[in-house]
């Protein structure tokens, strides 16, 4: 009875938008309250609809529950629908998205006080973006998942520059919020324009958009392989721009220009985890070949390991945040891409195990989505406390905050720990299985070398991410108060701890799901009918237990984080040596690699200028030369043609009856000469 | 019998003088009474061939073009009734104002 009213979820953040954006002068906190009951209402809707699926018949057979009504048909016998598809996939997203978003509201509401009049445009935005992401996860088709999914874009453009007047110096994206959003939305777009792509190519092949008719073996059977490769990598491009991957990476941590809710509602909530869960998604159809899922892993890999390295050597608390995001979605896309691979493998060989293995990558990969969505919300909002109350994002000018705000430095050590994948900590259980199906593809098939390289890729990543997570905490919270840390005015207000403290509770425990049933919710496999579907797995509970503490690399990833951890106890607590020793003052050339993000922005703008300016140069000329040039000819010719022509009409009524005669004879003569010419009269 | 080239000829040569009086005279009265003398040309030529082919249509012809021909010459010769009213000249030459 929930189920059919699973269309209110993304509709009540809808309908705040509206009010909010025609009233929320009238109304308190510029609709701030309206913005928390309607995420706090959808969230209660997505869990009482999630409560309903997983106890009803459905739950198990077919695994999900669809309907839909006709948006528009098009020529050629394409019909375009618009409804929801509800499985354990989407019950996951709308229960962490809503969540998480009705309190970076609630912490919204102390973190945007000050705001004034510009608190409207704050709340009605952050709505939207929320009814993107609760309208994206239970779409029923592709089309009407795009719709979401740039919706999102949209909101993501609107709030990254949301200070765009407060930083009018500068050009580049770097320190200037309207710059960054416009970098966030161009580099999205380019993702988004590949997605469009996959749709169509989807289109074509399969003749209808919906996931019941995609998704079905019988029409993945009979679909052209090629096409379906095509889509998936094309699919897979919007993802990369979604989600901020290798190549498309560099626009996230220039998003930190907007306020910090808005990198926790981006980071943890939205918007970047679209792209997995769609990833996620399209898992029946991206495991149709191996090479599509090595493609994902490889990704996903190279992403964690250079946006690691990139947050080792930053000095500012959000970004250091905001490359850990692309690192550990580099995780997500590697568990997926792992367990994809083994699956797709599994398919083709015919081998049940090899399923099985790769169902244990998606359960990792999701759980880290929910995992990370936490975590990082906890951090961001952490760090948006300790921003709030020292009034700058350099950590350089923090440290010694662990006496004046406890509250907040007992938060983010917890969310770092998390992370980190500190043992019992829930970043450490998704973690250890991503790794754990990454080394197990790496023994079958051809490519498997390369998730070997990955695997390694990955533990690298892991020290790094609790190396860079502890410098961070260290530079902020611990040792001797610097500049900004001496006027800091104590802890954050109510409305901001509170959040922070929930968050934390599931920072630490959400992990400890997989032991009770996590992975039979969210697991994928082959059904009566062969086809796949989400949930209505085997719960191997205390099993995983054994699994990862029986395994040797498991102590050597535990070794590795805690080797890291003190590390940057030493380094930035103790200050026992001088970190400046390591970097040549800053001046090295592995130092300078990382603070210029890899030549990544140069990277950008040289393709910018030089592809772009060359083929708007191109298309100017074209232009004004070929097409402005053959109408403006024409119109010259005429013209002056008229011109030459005019000068005959002198007036002259003699002159006029002479060209007449001469006219005459002149036809005369022409017409004699044609009758001599065919021989007589 | 007179031939049929006598008739012709003189019709062309009729013909001939009405151009060439269009052509050179600047004075327009004499320059419609030109174009009464190609018409009237072109009637011969109707008429010779009416009666060597023994087919009235011809004929008919002429009483038409005589009539069209009235009708030609009282418009004309208003029109250039009026254009001395305005321009206190009907030589050809002064008309000539309707130009570029």
């Amino acid at each position: 009875m929930f189920v059919e009213y699973t269309w209110l979820v993304p509709l009540i953040p809808l309908l705040c938008f509206v009010i909010v954006g025609f009233l929320g002068k009238k109304t308190p906190e510029g609709g701030g309250y309206i913005a928390i009951t309607g995420a706090a209402l959808s969230c209660v809707i997505s869990a009482l609809v999630a409560y309903e699926f997983f106890t009803s018949a459905a739950y198990h057979d077919p695994g999900f529950v669809t309907d839909q009504v006709v948006w528009f048909s098009l020529p050629g016998g394409y019909t375009l629908h618009f409804g929801y598809y509800i499985d354990s996939l989407a019950c996951l997203m709308m229960l962490f998205a809503s969540f998480i978003s009705t309190l970076i509201f609630v912490y919204s509401k102390g973190y945007m006080h000050e705001q004034g009049v510009k608190k409207r445009r704050y709340y009605a935005e952050v709505s939207l973006f929320l009814t993107g992401m609760l309208g994206l996860a239970v779409s029923s088709n592709f089309m009407e998942m795009f719709v979401f999914w740039e919706i999102m874009g949209l909101c993501s453009y609107l709030l990254i520059g949301f200070w765009s007047f407060n930083h009018p110096e500068g050009d580049d994206a770097a320190d200037n919020a309207a710059s960054a959003a416009k970098k966030a939305f161009l580099v999205t777009r380019l993702g988004d324009v590949s997605l469009m792509a996959g749709l169509f190519v989807l289109l074509y092949t399969f003749g209808n958009l919906d996931y019941v008719g995609i998704f079905n073996p019988h029409a993945l059977a009979l679909a052209d392989p090629n096409m379906i490769i095509l889509a998936s990598l094309l699919i897979f491009g919007g993802v990369i721009g979604k989600s901020a991957q290798f190549p498309l990476l560099d626009w996230l941590p220039d998003a930190m220009a907007g306020p910090t809710t808005v990198s926790a509602l981006i980071h943890a909530a939205t918007m970047v985890k679209a792209g997995v869960y769609l990833v996620a998604r399209c898992y029946p159809l991206f495991t149709q070949d191996p090479a599509i899922m090595l493609f994902v892993a490889l990704i996903g890999g190279i992403t964690a390991f250079f946006a690691a390295t990139m947050a080792l050597n930053n000095m500012n608390i959000k970004r250091v945040l905001a490359y850990s995001t692309l690192s550990q979605l580099g995780y997500m896309f590697l568990a997926l891409g792992a367990g994809g691979y083994l699956m797709a493998l599994g398919f083709k060989n015919g081998d049940h195990h090899l399923v099985i293995a790769g169902a244990a990558g998606y359960t990792a990969g999701c759980l880290h989505m929910a995992n990370h969505a936490f975590f990082k919300a906890l951090l961001f909002l952490g760090s948006g406390s300790v921003i709030h109350a020292v009034g700058t994002e350099d950590m350089r000018l923090m440290g010694g905050l662990r006496k004046k705000m406890k509250i907040t430095s007992a938060a983010m050590l917890l969310g770092s720990l998390s992370i980190a994948g500190f043992p019992f900590f829930s970043g450490f259980w998704s973690k250890e299985l991503i790794l754990e199906t990454v080394m197990h593809a790496g023994d079958y098939g051809t490519e498997g070398y390369l998730f070997s390289i990955l695997w390694v890729l990955g533990i690298v990543t892991a020290f790094m991410t609790a190396f860079y997570m502890f410098r961070m905490w260290y530079m902020t919270f611990g040792g001797k108060p610097r500049h900004a840390s001496e006027h800091c005015h104590g802890e954050s207000p109510a409305s901001m701890t509170a959040p922070l403290l929930i968050l934390s509770i599931f920072a630490v425990g959400f992990g400890f799901t997989i032991l009770f049933g996590f992975d039979s919710l969210i697991s994928i496999g082959a059904d009566s009918t062969h086809n796949l579907v989400v949930g209505g797995g085997e719960a191997k509970g205390f099993e995983y237990f054994t699994d990862i503490f029986e395994s040797i690399y498991t102590y050597v990833t535990v070794a590795l984080v805690l080797i890291a951890i003190s590390i940057a106890y030493v380094m930035y607590n103790k200050r026992a040596f001088d970190p400046a020793k390591f970097s040549g003052e800053g001046k090295s050339v592995l130092y300078t690699a990382l603070t210029k993000r890899w030549w990544f922005p140069q990277l950008y703008n040289q393709i910018g200028w030089k592809l772009g300016y060359g083929v708007a140069r191109g298309v100017d000329f074209v232009d004004r030369q070929i097409i402005d040039g053959t109408v403006n000819g024409l119109s010259a010719a005429v013209a002056g043609g008229g011109e030459i022509l005019s000068k005959g009409q002198d007036g002259d009524v003699r002159s006029y009856t002479g060209v007449v005669i001469a006219g005459i004879v002149a036809l005369f003569i022409v017409v004699l000469a044609i009758f001599w010419y065919m021989g007589g009269i | 019998m007179i031939p049929i080239e006598a008739f012709l000829i003189f019709a062309a040569i009729l013909f001939a003088i009405g151009a060439y009086g269009v052509l050179v005279k600047s004075n327009t009265i004499v320059v419609l009474m030109c174009i009464e003398l190609m018409l009237n040309a072109a009637n011969i030529n109707f008429i010779v061939f009416s009666a060597f082919t023994t087919d009235v249509v011809g004929q008919v012809f002429v009483i038409m073009t005589i009539t069209v021909a009235a009708a030609e010459v009282a418009v004309g010769i208003a029109i250039l009734l009026n254009a001395y009213k305005t321009k206190g000249t009907i030589e050809a030459d002064g008309l000539a104002s309707m130009r570029w």
